[in-house]
């Protein structure tokens, strides 16, 4: 396949995640696992023979779902609400739920109520990160977790099949984090847009089938470092749901280029390995705590990290002019989090846009002349 | 070597135009109603302009375009948004100004610009027509009066009434009730233009208050805007005398930037000082601006002195003496 049927194929999967699972389904004959984001190990559900696969804000309007959540919800936790009361997770053998904040517990409440066939599976994430405690509790966790797999598809997940799959997983975030690399030395053009459909596909495919295509992508970028004339921007924030397409295809047309990023379906699914040796499970606590390390998550606390620093040097190391931060409407973690970052930007005297984004969308046009405006403050800075 | 260049501004229900020549006077300017969508009103701006100037289109050696239908614009050389360019009008015409009000016929911005006259924060309304030309339009034709009085009417409001809903259709619902329980036109027109100010001062809230303020805009032509907005502010508003202007203006100097430089073009001190005297005796940079030209120190944001005795008081004497 050339390089761009791997994209189309992504994009493909990316757009329709159910009927990818549906269509998996029926030709393997094994079961589905959705799980909520940010922080479900993909690899147990794998090493149990099942097809992981983080489930996805859907682009139709709220309709059933007003009725089991409130508006103030955020847009991600309403429409999975919304895709289960409309009977869109029928495909799905089971679902789990790892507890990252108080939205997302009561989406998993309204589900569980609306999907009394499913079965569905809770685990206990520890918040605080810094603690003596922190390891040995997601360790009891992670294995419980295990536990409850086990017996949902009654038989044992070995170690060494868990072992493989992190061998995998690990395999396929290496490969995504070379596509990082390249776009950001100017090696590989590859469009915001582009690099959401690779990652929101790794979260949905097959990981072999995912890691097979990705190895044929990122050998097909053999370009020299090309010349760009466009402002460098960092993407940040948006952490459950993948912002719109055309959002980011907006973003670029106002002449920008998309350096790095910190969104949940961008760097921060793909930051961060598991150890390949040890207690698989162990290895696992291990790869939750180094996650936010790696890239700071404002649903998680942490004392001795800074989100705003991380960003600060991340965009240094990116050469980037400035950053836009995208913020699902409603979502507290980010929302209270938020004005630590403008200080330190603003302190730090590096020019942000904050854009709130909607599951309903957004006036487009609107939007457009913000992007324009900021991108031509960048440059009047820059050149003044 | 062509020696002038234009600004267009094309609205959502206007279309401005202004027409500079290389020392950045301006040499004819025009505003045209209309036909944003057909894209009339802005055909007629850009004759009437030409017209005056008695120039052609081949004469300008840059045209620079700027609001909702910049890009639509075959005459245009480039685009700027209409935050950059009102920015850069205002501080023309308000030299000094640090925080720019802006309403127009469907969208509000407030720009707070830097010492070096440079956008350095800016919002938007966002969401829906609330606090923007369209909110009055609409609440006018409730109340029956035609937009040009409405100003007028308003400034004789003498009870404080509320309309709480920024939604311009809820907003006429509770207008339509207000006249049904007898409260007079005048304080309900008020009641409307209170609510405009609200808007406005939370959209100001959100870039950070600082002055001096200038009001461009169509709505700056309202008086009743101007003293409810400038009453939330509590501080005054410089007005230009041509207001719809300076989104127009500000493209035009620009593409005056633009084209200076790409011709080398170096004014000459001659003309730079009669270019100053000029703006002296206009008491701005444009003909007939009726703002104050010195940068004017709000007496509520004047810094305080020192209080007597305290630790900046002694500071401040340590370092006077240095
Ligand atoms: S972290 Fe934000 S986006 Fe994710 S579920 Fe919670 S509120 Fe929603």
């Amino acid at each position: 396949m050339d390089r761009s049927d791997i994209i189309a194929r992504f994009a493909e999967v990316a757009q329709d995640p159910l009927a990818y699972a549906a269509a998996w389904k029926a030709r393997t004959g094994k079961q589905v696992i959705g799980s909520f984001p940010m922080n479900f190990p993909g690899e147990l559900a794998h090493a149990a023979d099942t097809l992981p696969m983080i489930l996805q804000e859907s682009d139709e309007a709220i309709t059933v779902g007003h009725g089991v959540l409130f508006p103030f919800y955020c847009g991600y936790t309403r429409s999975m609400v919304d895709q289960a009361a409309s009977g869109k997770f029928d495909v799905l053998d089971a679902i789990m739920f790892g507890d990252h904040c108080v939205q997302l517990l009561g989406a998993a409440d309204a589900i569980r109520m609306k999907l009394t066939d499913t079965r569905v599976i809770f685990f206990q994430l520890i918040s605080s990160m810094c603690d003596p405690w922190t390891q040995g509790r997601s360790e009891e966790s992670f294995g419980k977790l295990r536990d409850e797999l086990e017996d949902f598809i009654g038989a044992k997940v070995s170690d060494a099949a868990l072992h493989a799959s992190i061998r995998l997983f690990n395999k396929n975030r290496a490969l995504i984090r070379k596509l990082y690399e390249m776009r950001k030395a100017g090696t590989a053009a590859i469009r915001a847009v582009e690099m959401q459909h690779v990652v929101k596909s790794s979260m949905i495919m097959d990981k072999a089938e995912h890691t097979d295509l990705l190895q044929e992508l990122v050998a097909s970028y053999t370009d020299a470092p090309a010349a760009d004339r466009n402002v460098r921007l960092h993407l940040s924030g948006h952490f459950c749901q993948a912002p719109k397409p055309e959002l980011l295809n907006m973003i670029e047309s106002c002449g920008v280029t998309v350096v790095g990023d910190d969104l949940y379906h961008g760097f921060r699914y793909i930051s961060t390995d598991v150890p390949e040796t040890g207690d698989p499970v162990a290895g696992l606590a291990r790869w939750y705590m180094d996650r936010n390390t790696g890239v700071p998550c404002p649903t998680r606390v942490q004392n001795n990290v800074d989100w705003e620093a991380y960003l600060l040097d991340a965009m240094r190391e990116e050469k980037a002019d400035g950053m836009i931060v995208l913020m699902a409407k409603f979502c507290e973690p980010h929302m209270y989090y938020y004005p630590e970052v403008k200080e330190a930007f603003e302190g730090a005297g590096v020019p942000h846009l904050l854009i709130e984004t909607e599951h309903e969308g957004m006036a487009m046009e609107g939007l457009k002349t913000r992007v324009e405006t900021f991108v031509e403050i960048v440059k009047r800075r820059e050149a003044a | 070597m062509k020696r002038h260049v234009m600004g267009i501004d094309f609205g959502s229900t206007t279309a401005k135009c202004v027409i500079l020549d290389m020392k950045g006077n301006i040499v004819a300017d025009s505003v045209a109603h209309m036909g944003a969508v057909s894209g009339e009103g802005v055909k007629a701006a850009i004759r009437d302009t030409l017209d005056k100037a008695g120039l052609e289109q081949a004469d300008m050696g840059r045209t620079v375009s700027t609001g909702y239908g910049r890009r639509m614009l075959d005459e245009a050389d480039k685009n700027y948004t209409e935050i950059t360019c009102h920015a850069r009008g205002a501080v023309a015409m308000v030299p000094g100004a640090r925080l720019v009000i802006d309403i127009g016929g469907q969208d509000s911005k407030v720009i707070s610009v830097d010492s070096n006259g440079l956008v350095a924060q800016f919002a938007m309304n966002d969401r829906c027509a609330a606090g923007t030309g369209k909110f009055l339009e609409v609440l006018a034709r409730a109340v029956e009066i035609d937009l040009e009085s409405l100003g007028d009417t308003a400034l004789e409001a003498k009870e404080k009434l509320k309309i709480s809903s920024m939604c311009a259709t809820f907003a006429e619902t509770e207008v339509i009730s207000l006249l049904a329980e007898g409260y007079a036109k005048t304080d309900v027109l008020g009641a409307v233009h209170a609510a405009i100010a609200a808007r406005t001062l939370g959209l100001v809230g959100r870039v950070g208050k600082n002055g001096p303020v200038v009001m461009t805009g169509g709505v700056a032509k309202n008086p009743a805007a101007v003293k409810y907005i400038q009453d939330a502010l509590g501080m005054p508003l410089h007005l230009p005398h041509k207001p719809q202007i300076a989104g127009a203006l500000g493209a035009a100097l620009l593409g005056l930037d633009d084209y200076r430089k790409q011709t080398a073009y170096v004014i000459s001190e001659e003309e730079d000082m009669a270019h100053e005297d000029q703006m002296a005796q206009d008491k701005a940079c444009i003909p007939g601006c009726r703002g104050t030209p010195e940068l004017v120190v709000d007496p509520a944001e004047a810094k305080p002195a020192p209080r007597k005795g305290g630790l900046k008081s002694i500071l401040s004497t340590l370092q006077d003496n240095l």
